[in-house]
Formats: C-alpha cells, structure tokens, sequence
C-alpha cells in the first residue's frame, strides 16, 4: 500500500511530462515553414497612380485608385468623373483626362509615351527624359530632353488629333474652387448656410431652456 | 441654502462650459467638412483653430491642402492628426501617401509600417505598403505584402497577378514565384489571366497542376479563355475528350455524330449559327458514306453565308493542306453558288477556298482545294462562302448535302512533285 502511495505521484509526473511533451512535438510539427525564397527581379521604373477624389479608376482592366502601382504597358481607362497622374518619378508624369485610355509604356533609358485610344492627355517630361503622345496612327509628339517640357493632347477616333497647350480642359478634373469667389455669409458658406448653421447652434443651445421643469408653474406636468 | 445655491450655479456654469465646447467641436467639425467639400483653406484653418485637438479637422486641412496641391504643409497638418489619433490606420496612410509625394519614401515607409501596425489585420495596409515598396525597388519585400493583403482579401489576387506578371516582365514562372500561389482557386485565376495573355502552354501547366479544381466548367472557361489569347493548340489539347485526337483534324467531318445546335461548348467541333433562313440539319437518308450527311435548305435570303456553319481547325504554321468534302446539290438557283472557304483565325486573311459548287444539280462528288498557312497561322476557320462578286442581293433557293469533310498535310507530297 505504501509502496503504491510512493510511486503514484511519479505516475502522475510522468504522465504529465509526456503530455508536456506531446504538445510541444505538436505545437513543433504545426509550425509553418517559412520559406524565404527571394526572386531575382531586374530593377526598373514603377509609376504611382493618383486619382481624383481617390476615386479608382481602371488599370488593365482592373480597378485602382490613389497609390497603386503603374507598371510600363499598362492601360489606364477613367471615367466620365474620373480623371488620374501617373507619377514616374525621375522621367515625369502623365495626366490623364476624364472619358479616356491610355496604354502607357515607358523604359529604364528616360523615355516615356502615352498611347491615346482616345480622349486627352498631357504629358510632362523632365530634363534628360522624352516623353511621347501617340495616337493608332503613329507617334505625334516628342518632348526634347535638353529641356524637357509638356505636351498635350486630344484624340477621338475618326478624328485628327488636336494638339497644344491647353486643348486638355483641366486635365486633372474640375478645378477646385478658389476662396476668392465665395458667396458671402461666414467663411463664404453663403447667407441661407450661414442663417441656417447659426439658428442651429442657438437652437441647439437654447433647447435646455425650454425642457426646464418650473415646479412654480401651474400649468405643468403633474408628478 | 447658499451652498446648495452655489452649487446649482457651478453645475450651470459646468453645463454651459460643455455646452459651448461641444458646440465649438461640432462647429469645427462642420467646418472641416465645409472645408474639404469646398476646398476652402480659410474654413479648415478657422476650423483647427476652434478645435485644435480634434485629429479629425486637421486631416480636414490637410485634405484641402494636398487638393490646392500643396503637399508640404498638408504633411504637416497629417502629422499633427496622427499624433493626436495615433492608432487610425487610415490617418497614417494618408500621411505616407503625401510624404511619398513629396518625393521621402523613407518617412512614407515609416507610416505606412504605422498603419499596418495599428490595422494589422486588414488588407488594405498591406497593400498600400507593398505598392509603395515596390516603387522602391523592394521587390520581395513587396510581394510579401502584396501577398499577406490578397489572403486577407481576394479581391486583391487579380491585381497581385497584374502587378507580378508586368514585373516580372511576362515571365510566367517568375510571376508564379512572386505570386505563391497557395491555393486552387488563386491557381486557376493565374491560369486564366496567362491564358488571357496568350502564354497557352504556361496556362494549361497551372491548370494541370490544380488538385480539386480541374471541373468540367473550369476546363471549358479556360478553353474559351485560350482561344480568346489566340492559344489555338493549348486550347485544343485541354478540350480533346480523346488525348489520341491529334490536329489537324475535322471533328465530326462525316457528320455521324449529331451536332449540337447552341451548345454553351462551342469551342472546337462544328458550330451551327441560329438562322431562320437556312435549315440545318443531320440528315440519314442522304450520305456519301457513313450514316448521314448535313443538309442545307435555302429559301431565298442567305445573309453572311460565312456565319451558317463553321469549325475552327488547328494547324501549322508555313504548311500545306488539301481539305476534301463530298456535296450534293438539288434544284439550287442562283447567281452567286456557294464554296467552302478557310479563313486565318489571327489575321482574319482567307487562305483558300473551293470551286462553287456545281448548280442547280448534281450527284454526290468530292471537292478539293488546297491552302498554305503563314509563318503566323495556328488555327484556321472552316467556313462557307459565296462564289459572286456582282450579285447583291443574291437570292438563292434549293438544297444542298455535305459529307466526309477530311483535312491533309500536303506539304511533303507537294515538296517531293
């Protein structure tokens, strides 16, 4: 009997140990192999992707919006509210207007071309980079490196293309409204915003007063 | 008394202390919302100033700010914001994406590890961290996130695809590597979009490589998506229901086998246009050999002859072929007799046709012709024609049988004449 209370604790303990054990082999085993594999990729040129009001527009037929990645050969398509700079950093950028595509390509040698399907582009190049327009009917413009510059332009199918400084009505989508021409009223809010953002707050302000329990009035609820 | 007076007019003084700092609060709120919807500098500077704590008016300005593109100050303004409510993820990622504008990828980098650390759950931190690595040349790096964001969201596998496909620059096994894929459908949707990029060998090796998802369905999208890149061949050795079909063959070119008006599978085989004005149909009681032959009835109109029946046939390219058939004619009156012509599926260029077939009637005969494919040819389209240059409109009435349709590669015969 002795002998049975002597070694049932290290019964116990070895039991315990081994189920100890066991878990840890499981825990162990059920550990993801982290396989850390890193792909040779040839260093290269990637735009960034902004859009108006961060509303995504489609690349490659995809959606995207503010900070996606634009990789040479893409295809840039917006919208009729939709308009999108592609920034290539050291080559220059790419503003696309509403209502068009785009087939963008551009290489590690400073050059850059917009190939217009249709609507409007303007293209700005910076120094020591040449940036294209192009429509199907071939190459219709080339910024000089020495310089760089902009170029811009509009093209429909069936149509020759238009090309020239500002033939891209505000390329960037509509121009934000300036301080200057507010409406009148409180920070240009207009009069009825104004009327209406002031009689709100007194009212807002003032509402306490009118739930006031007057235990001295008469005509009052009753408890 | 006078305590009790005295506290009544502390707790009203409290009371309209809150009073007027809620309303200052509110009223900066609506400010900024004034502001940003108006791109008013004025409205979000006034709006700071009644709630300088609030983070929510200073993303308000800095919003305007990067909208009058003046990133650097909105910067600030997203700086004074993220302080004020450190843990919104979205507070650091605009902050990384003005920073990034203003050309410092490494300050970009660094919120964007913010917003991760405070969203580390959702996908859209990933995304926008690997995007911005990727700009920066950390390819792996990248893809790793890139990667941890498609998991969370599927949304995001098509674009992965895109981004790792135009990276790698259209090399598929590269593009697989950076992709790691992980599962049958993420699979399948990379065997699409290589299929969709006319890589047909590339695209069928992923879909062989799916373990649960090579349905029936699966295998006729992709067929259809192959074609569609102009993958002839691949598209052909995934859709032969028997691996000892080999092209170029006529399926079905004796028309013993029934032919299935409007199948959902019209891929290969022969493909049978809804028309009012030509009957098409199996006909057993009229055949060169075999069983049966096709049958057309014609009552007058015969818009777009080439869209009554066609078959899509693979081939090789700089090759010469002789397709034979066997045609019966039966009272057909017209002036423009039709012929059996083959069209360049790439270029859309006929390569070939037949003599017009004898009219108004006639016994059972074969009829020849040979054609040579281009450098560029894979597939060509067996279709039917019109043999009449000045005959518009072109009535034509009677009925015709076709039969034992066969497809040869003469190119050694000719060579050795």
């Amino acid at each position: 009997m002795n002998l049975k209370r002597r070694n049932g604790p290290r019964v116990i303990a070895a039991l315990i140990l081994f189920s100890i054990v066991q878990v840890g082999l499981q825990v162990g085993l059920a550990e993801p192999t982290v396989t850390t594999t890193a792909t040779t990729i040839v260093p290269q040129v990637v735009g960034r992707l902004t859009t108006s009001n961060n509303s995504p527009i489609q690349v490659n037929g995809l959606s995207a919006a503010t900070g996606a990645s634009i990789l040479s050969g893409a295809t840039l398509e917006t919208g009729a509210d939709q308009s999108a700079t592609v920034n290539l950093g050291p080559l220059g950028s790419v503003e696309i207007a509403p209502n068009s595509k785009v087939v963008l390509t551009f290489d590690d040698q400073g050059n850059f071309k917009a190939l217009v399907m249709f609507g409007c582009v303007k293209v700005s190049a910076k120094t020591n980079a040449t940036g294209e327009v192009a429509t199907d009917q071939g190459s219709q413009g080339k910024t000089n490196p020495a310089s760089g510059g902009d170029l811009e332009m509009r093209y429909q199918p069936g149509s020759a293309p238009a090309l020239g400084q500002g033939v891209c009505r505000s390329p960037g989508g509509a121009a934000p409204p300036s301080d200057s021409g507010t409406s009148g009223g409180l920070f240009g809010l207009g009069v009825p915003a104004t009327i209406a953002v002031v009689g709100a707050g007194t009212a807002a302000g003032l509402t306490p007063l009118f739930f006031t329990d007057d235990q001295n009035n008469p005509s009052g609820p009753s408890n | 008394m006078l305590l009790r007076v005295g506290a009544g007019i502390v707790a009203i003084v409290c009371c309209l202390l809150l009073m007027w700092t809620a309303a200052r609060f509110g009223y900066a709120r609506l400010l900024g919302k004034y502001a940003v919807a108006a791109s008013s500098i004025r409205a979000a500077d006034e709006a700071v100033a009644l709630a300088p704590a609030d983070a929510e008016v200073h993303r308000a300005r800095a919003r305007v700010l990067n909208r009058l593109q003046m990133p650097g100050e909105a910067r600030m303004s997203f700086e004074t914001a993220s302080r004020l409510r450190y843990r919104d993820d979205y507070l650091w990622l605009e902050l990384g994406r003005t920073r990034e504008e203003l050309g410092d990828t490494t300050a970009a980098l660094a919120a964007f590890d913010q917003a991760v650390r405070y969203a580390p759950y959702y996908a859209h931190t990933y995304w926008q961290r690997g995007n911005l690595k990727l700009r920066m040349g950390q390819y792996n790096e990248a893809f790793d996130d890139l990667r941890a964001a498609a998991a969370s969201r599927k949304s995001y596998v098509p674009s992965l695809i895109d981004l790792a496909w135009g990276i790698s620059r259209g090399d598929a096994k590269t593009a697989e590597q950076l992709i790691q894929i992980g599962t049958d459908q993420d699979r399948f949707a990379f065997a699409r979009f290589l299929a969709q990029k006319g890589k047909g060998k590339e695209s069928v090796e992923q879909f062989r490589l799916l373990v649960a998802g090579s349905s029936d369905e699966n295998r006729r999208a992709l067929v259809r998506e192959l074609i569609a890149g102009k993958a002839f061949r691949e598209a052909f050795e995934l859709w032969r229901p028997d691996p000892s079909l080999k092209p170029p063959v006529i399926l079905n070119g004796g028309f013993e086998d029934a032919i299935d008006l409007g199948s959902p599978d019209s891929t290969f085989g022969w493909i049978v246009f809804g028309k009012s004005e030509a009957k098409i149909v199996r006909d057993e009681s009229e055949k060169l050999s075999g069983r049966a032959s096709l049958l057309l009835g014609l009552n007058g109109n015969w818009n777009a002859p080439a869209e009554t029946i066609t078959q899509t046939i693979v081939v090789e390219p700089e090759r010469r072929y002789r397709i034979s058939f066997g045609v019966k004619t039966k009272d057909v009156v017209t002036g423009g007799p039709p012929a059996i012509a083959v069209r360049d599926l790439a270029s859309n260029q006929v390569l070939g046709q037949s003599e017009a077939f004898p009219t108004p009637s006639s016994g059972w005969q074969t009829m020849r012709f040979e054609f040579s494919t281009t450098p560029g040819t894979q597939a060509i389209l067996l279709e039917f024609t019109r043999v009449a240059n000045a005959c518009s409109p072109c009535p034509i009435f009677g009925e015709l049988w076709l039969d034992d349709f066969v497809i040869e590669d003469v190119t050694t015969v000719n060579s050795q004449r």
